[in-house]
């Protein structure tokens, strides 16, 4: 009860301020382990009956076992950073080995991949705008003997701008070609030693942590961040919503059960299906995608549970101040998918974005546990490198916590 | 207190509870007796669920105060949630889960586990007579059965009482009679039951029974008493043509000895003086047309329009006295 009853209201029919409170000799304190037997059995209870209504609601498993995996094929093979086979057309006017030697190079990585062959400059510009090829190669006549001459060769790239990346990535490709290409000529004629510093300068540069650039290696632990901050917070929210609205919430209140045993054991059986979540999208994630597991399993562990307790805590919250499953939907989505999935760095860097959004983002939780995931999985990080992300997490789950129960308690009288 | 709470389940002192400009329980006091069947009978709005849930620790009160089975709710609404039964209005049971899942949530809820729950689980679905339903969807269960599922749970932990706050409401009569027959049983095993209604055939079955008028306890006594006191005198009930016209109750008013006259489905009910002369005869000649008069005796309905109207009375003069004074 948060209104403080002041006794003695009525002075004329007798105040009852001067009778000690209650029974003064009545009932013996109740010893300290039966009280943390009944703590211990009301909280059971209450997760019990929770972990039965998840069983008992297709919908509820849909959201937390299906839908995770659903997110993670989804990401990880329909959503690709890497752009692979740009269909190229060729239009090869020399017809030498150190012609045909050129396409292969443009075709060996999969990079590009080889739909046909035009004869002329017209028939390449044809190709391209009717969307059959976006990149067209001309090799004019004359090529091969340029090149035996010791002369610059000159071949075109002609590309389809409207897809950026792609532009991007086969003006890079060429580049390299180029490169490549001097290189063996420049070998085969004796000019310079094979391999040798054929260049004035060179930049040697190492990939590490995922040296083949998958974008799926880079996008699994955002979804992993992503799925579970959408189901606790949405799973959470419903659930104490729908109490609410029925109001089984007045008749908990009318037990014995006190609000931090109602929010542990509400919690306690979403928190046993994120860690389900967890396991199932890095598993999956590893078996499907090759993710690797280099850090320590500890610090992930720590990091998800204290993620999913935030974000547990944030479903707890909005549904103690909405009271009502259509609108805690919406704010569950609002708060949790669009910062989760837009400002947490899963898809788009935070470094890229402007100040206002990069100061937001230092609150959006997703944001250091995804962090912590990459950090782990890619990077082998433990402890000493990842604190400055738990520190947070561990913040936000305590706040959420505090602060949902704390409005738990107000809202009684 | 003035009274030693250890003599009465429930004490209540000048318990008042207001939401902002609007006072839901005014300056209400009673006691409730051990083993008791206590019936809050009132309108719809009249503050019955107000004071229940007051008295059951969810409510803060504004002012006053009550001791419930050992505890202030002021101060230990804790200790009162764990000595009391409580089953409310809206809600009884989760729909989605079994009988059995429910008891055991509610026993769990009330500190019961293992061997100990499982017994009174099948104690008590004996006593409200639904062993083998333990199975059942509570959903799937008709009203009746579920309100009874509903008192078993309420009951799981030996509660000294239990509030029970309209717990018929919506259940068909039969069902409604097989309640309150487990009520009676369940009371003369020594639990106190405190139940509202507004079902005046209901309130019969209590030892006592307290009218709520707009937030105030203007009447409190045993169902007889309160006849005695709210409806004294002859009672009759007169149907017919001749009550067709308009001033059939201005002709019955002025009988001598005359003290109510009130409207019941198609007929009239007259209610008179113990010593007036007025007599079935006397009654036929004041009508102008061809009546049927039958004596009977008061029901709590009657009682609930007297004590309705007189506080309406009570309220028109003290509003006229304040037009008077502004």
């Amino acid at each position: 009860m948060s209104e403080v009853h002041t006794p003695g209201g009525a002075p004329a029919a007798g105040p009852p301020a001067g009778h000690p409170a209650g029974h003064p000799a009545g009932h013996p304190a109740r010893s300290r382990s039966d009280r943390t037997r009944r703590f211990f059995i009301r909280v059971g209870a209450l997760a019990a009956k929770e972990a039965l209504h998840i069983r008992r609601d297709p919908r509820t498993l849909y959201l937390g076992l299906i839908l995770p995996l659903v997110m993670l094929l989804l990401f990880g093979f329909g959503i690709s950073f890497e752009i692979d086979h740009i269909p190229l057309a060729v239009s090869d006017q020399d017809h030498t080995p150190e012609s045909r030697a050129l396409v292969d190079d443009f075709v060996a990585a999969n990079e590009f991949e080889l739909v046909g062959n035009v004869p002329d400059a017209d028939a390449a510009t044809e190709v391209l705008a009717a969307g059959r090829s976006s990149a067209v190669l001309t090799i004019p006549q004359g090529y091969a003997e340029s090149l035996s001459r010791g002369e610059t060769a000159t071949v075109g790239l002609l590309l389809d701008a409207v897809d950026v990346s792609s532009t991007q990535q086969s003006l890079a490709r060429a580049d390299v070609m180029a490169q490549v290409a001097t290189g063996r000529v420049a070998a085969a004629s004796g000019l310079m030693p094979a391999g040798g510093a054929n260049l004035p300068l060179s930049a040697r540069t190492w990939t590490r942590f995922n040296p083949a650039g998958r974008s799926s290696l880079y996008l699994v632990p955002g979804v992993t961040a992503y799925v579970l901050a959408l189901v606790a917070v949405l799973l959470t929210s419903l659930a104490v919503a729908r109490e609410w609205e029925r109001g089984s919430m007045e008749q908990l209140f009318a037990t014995p059960v006190g609000r931090l045993e109602i929010v542990i054991g509400k919690l306690l059986p979403y928190l046993g299906m994120g860690a389900v979540q967890v396991l199932l999208v890095l598993t999956a994630g590893a078996w499907v995608f090759g993710l690797p597991f280099r850090g320590s399993l500890p610090v992930l562990a720590l990091a998800s549970v204290l993620f999913m307790l935030g974000m547990l805590g944030q479903g707890l919250l909005i549904s103690v101040i909405t009271r009502n499953q259509m609108v805690a939907t919406q704010a569950s989505m609002l708060s949790a998918m669009l910062p989760s999935m837009l400002l947490s760095g899963f898809m788009f860097p935070i470094q890229n974005m402007p100040l206002p959004l990069r100061v937001f983002s230092h609150i959006v939780p997703a944001r250091y546990y995804i962090a912590v995931l990459r950090g782990v999985l890619l990077r082998g990080n433990g402890v000493s490198e990842l604190w400055p992300e738990l520190l947070p997490l561990a913040l936000f789950a305590g706040l959420m916590i505090a602060v949902s129960t704390a409005r738990f308690q107000r809202k009684l009288a | 207190m003035s009274l030693p709470s250890h003599e009465h389940v429930v004490e209540v002192k000048d318990l008042t509870r207001r939401f902002g400009d609007f006072t839901a329980v005014d300056r209400v006091s009673f006691h409730v007796e051990h083993g008791e069947i206590f019936g809050y009978l009132g309108a719809n709005g009249a503050g019955k669920s107000t004071t229940i849930r007051m008295l059951c620790g969810l409510l803060a009160p504004t002012e006053g105060d009550a001791v419930v089975a050992g505890a202030r709710i002021s101060r230990r609404p804790e200790k009162v949630k764990r000595n009391i039964g409580y089953m409310s209005q809206k809600f009884s049971l989760y729909p989605e889960l079994r009988v059995r899942d429910n008891l055991e949530f509610f026993g769990g809820a009330y500190g019961l586990w293992g061997r100990e729950l499982d017994m009174r689980i099948d104690e008590v679905l004996g006593l409200v007579d639904l062993r083998g339903h333990e199975g059942d969807r509570t959903q799937e269960l008709p009203g009746g059965i579920r309100q009874r599922v509903a008192l078993a749970s309420a009951i799981l932990h030996r509660p000294g009482i239990v509030f029970l706050d309209e717990p018929t409401a919506g259940v068909d009569p039969v069902a409604r009679r097989r309640f309150w027959s487990l009520i009676r049983a369940l009371a003369s095993s020594g639990t106190t039951i405190f139940v509202t209604t507004h079902y005046m055939d209901e309130a019969e079955y209590c030892g006592r029974v307290g009218l709520m008028v707009a937030g105030r306890l203007p009447a409190l006594d045993t169902p007889d008493g309160l006849k005695a006191t709210f409806a004294p005198g002859r009672l009759w009930m007169i149907r017919g043509s001749g009550l067709a016209g308009t001033d059939a109750v201005a002709r019955l008013r002025a009988l001598p000895g005359c003290l109510d006259v009130q409207t019941q489905g198609a007929g009239l009910r007259l209610r008179v003086a113990m010593d007036s002369p007025v007599d079935e005869a006397a009654i036929a000649a004041a009508l102008p047309g061809p009546v049927e008069v039958e004596d009977t005796v008061a029901s709590l309905e009657d009682v609930f329009l007297a004590v309705v109207d007189a506080d309406a009375q009570k309220a028109g003069t003290a509003r006229a006295f304040d037009g008077g004074a502004a």
